[in-house]
């Protein structure tokens, strides 16, 4: 073999290096695009395994090289999303929960055309999704899924004792003392966490009430409707749960209905899909019905989940090739949404009886649903003082203040102060 | 092998501009500075960099990736109108003071116990120091999970010897117990840091002076009282000098365990700077909080570091 010596080392190099100064077109590995996307640990985990298939195959396909990453949603997120804010470093791309195209609006490139596409196909975006991602008039994200707050109960129970199915929150009183006394109590968090304020905010709605005005300029919580909700919470506190409630993550009601304890929880279906992966003995007994209706209606909550680009991003377009990947090609958002097993349904008014909802009839209760479905802090427009209100868990407090023995009076005057300060400041 | 005179060359005329530049560089006047200057930087960067940071976010409306204007205090004295700023600002008393005051007394406790000659001496002495190598966020974990309402190890042990009544304290969930919680996770957490201090200031006190004290007839009690205390006095100083300051800047502990609940009954300024400054992206406000107590932290290391030159002999 012949030797690569020093001199035709520095030959060739040297040589390669004047022929591409010389052309003025950076070699091809400069050229290959390359896009990297931050998204949180989903709560159905083949959901995660899949888009790491689907972006091998995006990469296959279109060259384009993708790297995924994933953080905890609880905390780590929003940090690491204020860090390459402040830095304008870090990822191309990144899931986004809540109102957080809102809070990083400037910082968020304009995806109204690609948002446009998949309205086309798919019909509009859900009633949530349009509240959280589009911000002024722009789409600031693109809504990728959602997942909806109904209810879980243990139907082997409920037949056991000849329950009735509720249909409103004064029936799941009813049931709830029967439940109680059975030794399987309502688990409703009452406490600074996530599921406390999906619960509190379509029973505050459903009664009439509301934090902050559609203006987002009054708050409104005082109000006879706000002392009708907390009065019910008070009585559900008293006659139908449990006071561990106080002390409750956003997983705790789950694991209290897959350990046998909770009799009927309000929550998204992972409790379910959670108990059937792992052949728990509670997932057999366990069913969902539609969120409950109160004096004013039925009004519900849900999680949705977009996907947004950063502006300090250099492959702007190519990561646009990578949302229409996942979600314009229906056969791959089809795929991505099957192995989430209807914990990620489809955020597109077109696709709402999705084939995910027959792979397991205790699903049926989510067909049809998420059409009427509203993020956090509704009616009121999504602003980083919603978020601020939300973030501080004033809604789940004032509860907790009143089913603790704070009067109803007192309680909401406590949280009108808070919320009237957030609003001015 | 000695070396006669005539064989060492000494140079003729002016030195060469190099050796003149050796000769510079030599001098202390210009040596010193070099040799500080990096250390001098690294400080810039890493500590007064973010510390000025910091003050300028505390004194502007920052948000999250947007313009941000001078405010002066503005932030500051907002705070004060909030009911929660106030109730974070009373729990940060109620836990540095009862922290550190545990800390205090089962740190003198234990390391007058690992004074003591100890079988296995070495062994107890480094397991002692297991709360304090273990990460933070990984214990809490597993103290969360002990206090956890669903499956609490603490009610089970309690029921089960007889000292609870089932269903056993809601640790997690009411304002006191939480409290109690998260002040016993912290006095865990940081009593080997005081043992181990401690322990390195006993074993510094001159045995004579006991020999002394026991021959003039002192008897256990007040050996502690007038020999050991007071010759403890400048190490249990700086002790608790720096307990108060981490104990009032923790985090780990209480977002762990409660979030700064219930009803914000266990916030801390830290806790609370993080949901305002990092989760709502009100950088400014966030600041504020967190730095809000930084007068009186000045002013307590001050004090506290007076008082050790004061001790020292």
């Amino acid at each position: 073999m012949e030797s690569f010596n020093r001199r035709r080392f520095l030959a060739t190099t040297g040589g390669g290096l004047a022929g591409i100064l010389a052309t003025r077109i950076p070699p091809a590995r400069g050229q290959q695009r390359e896009i990297s996307y931050l998204c949180w640990n989903n709560f159905a985990p083949n959901s995660d395994k899949k888009l790491a298939e689907i972006g091998q195959r995006f990469t296959r396909d279109t060259g384009i090289k993708l790297r995924i990453d994933h953080v905890s949603h609880m905390g780590p997120q929003q940090a690491k999303y204020a860090a390459e804010v402040q830095t304008q470093a870090g990822h191309d791309l990144v899931e986004m929960r809540m109102h957080f195209p809102w809070l990083y609006e400037p910082q968020l490139v304009d995806v109204s055309d690609v948002v446009g596409e998949l309205e086309k196909k798919y019909g509009k975006a859900l009633g949530s999704s349009y509240e959280g991602a589009h911000v002024n008039g722009v789409w600031r994200a693109v809504p990728q899924y959602h997942g909806m707050f109904v209810a879980t109960y243990r139907e082997d129970l409920f037949k056991q004792a000849g329950l009735k199915v509720p249909d409103t929150w004064e029936d799941l009183y009813v049931v709830g003392k029967e439940l109680k006394k059975m030794g399987h109590p309502v688990g409703i968090p009452i406490s600074q966490n996530y599921d406390s304020i999906s619960t509190a905010g379509p029973v505050l709605w459903s009664f009439g009430g509301m934090e902050v005005d559609k203006d987002g300029k009054m708050v409104r919580i005082n109000a006879p409707a706000t002392a009708q909700m907390i009065e019910w919470y008070r009585k559900m506190f008293r006659d139908c749960m449990e006071p561990e409630v106080l002390s409750w993550s956003d997983a705790s009601n789950n694991e209290s209905i897959q350990q046998g304890k909770a009799g009927w929880i309000h929550n998204p279906v992972s409790a379910y899909i959670v108990a059937k992966q792992r052949k728990l003995v509670t997932a057999d007994g366990i069913n969902h019905h539609r969120s409950l209706a109160g004096p004013h209606g039925r009004h519900e909550t849900d999680t949705p989940r977009h996907i947004g680009i950063w502006k300090f991003s250099k492959n702007v377009e190519a990561s646009k090739e990578w949302i229409r990947y996942l979600l314009g090609k229906r056969e791959v958002y089809d795929e991505y949404i099957m192995s989430g097993d209807a914990f990620n349904l489809p955020t597109y008014e077109k696709l709402q009886d999705h084939p995910v909802l027959r792979t397991d009839p205790k699903y049926a209760a989510l067909r049809g649903e998420g059409v009427q479905y509203h993020t956090y802090g509704w009616p009121a427009p999504p602003s980083d003082k919603v978020q601020l209100i939300t973030n501080t868990y004033l809604l789940p407090n004032m509860i907790a203040k009143a089913v603790t023995g704070t009067s109803t009076k007192d309680a909401m005057a406590w949280a009108e102060t808070e919320m009237k300060k957030i609003l001015a400041g | 092998m000695a070396v006669r005179a005539n064989e060492i060359t000494v140079p003729r005329g002016r030195p060469g501009a190099a050796a003149r530049v050796r000769q510079w560089l030599d001098g202390e006047s210009v040596l010193g500075p070099v040799f500080v200057t990096p250390a001098l930087l690294l400080l810039l960067l890493l500590v007064a960099y973010p510390f000025v940071m910091a003050v300028y976010f505390a004194m502007s409306n920052a948000f999250i990736g947007r313009p941000s204007h001078w405010v002066g205090l503005r932030n500051f004295i907002a705070l004060w109108d909030s009911d929660i700023f106030r109730q974070t600002f009373q729990n940060a008393f109620v836990f540095t003071g009862i922290s550190v005051a545990f800390k205090v007394v089962l740190g003198i406790t234990l390391a007058l116990l690992l004074n003591e000659q100890l079988w296995f001496k070495r062994m107890i002495r480094g397991a002692v120091l297991l709360p304090w190598v273990i990460p933070t966020a990984l214990s809490t974990l597993g103290w969360w999970w002990m206090f956890n309402s669903l499956y609490s190890v603490v009610n089970w042990t309690g029921i089960a010897m007889g000292l609870m009544d089932p269903p056993g304290p809601n640790w997690l969930g009411q304002k006191y117990y939480a409290m109690a919680a998260v002040i016993t996770v912290n006095v865990w957490r940081g009593l080997p840091f005081f043992a181990i201090t401690i322990l390195a200031g006993l074993v510094s006190i001159p045995r004579e002076l006991y020999e002394a004290a026991e021959a003039d007839g002192a008897g256990a009690n007040a050996r502690f009282w007038h020999v050991t205390l007071p010759l403890l006095k400048p190490v249990l100083a700086v002790v608790v000098l720096f307990s108060t300051i981490f104990t009032f800047s923790d985090f780990n502990i209480v977002y762990v365990l409660t979030r700064g609940g219930p009803i914000t009954s266990t916030h801390l300024f830290a806790t609370l700077s993080r949901v305002v400054g990092i989760d709502t992206g009100r950088i400014g406000e966030g600041a504020a909080i967190s730095l809000y107590l930084f007068p009186l932290l000045v002013f307590v290391v001050w004090a506290q570091l007076r008082f050790v030159r004061k001790q020292v002999y």
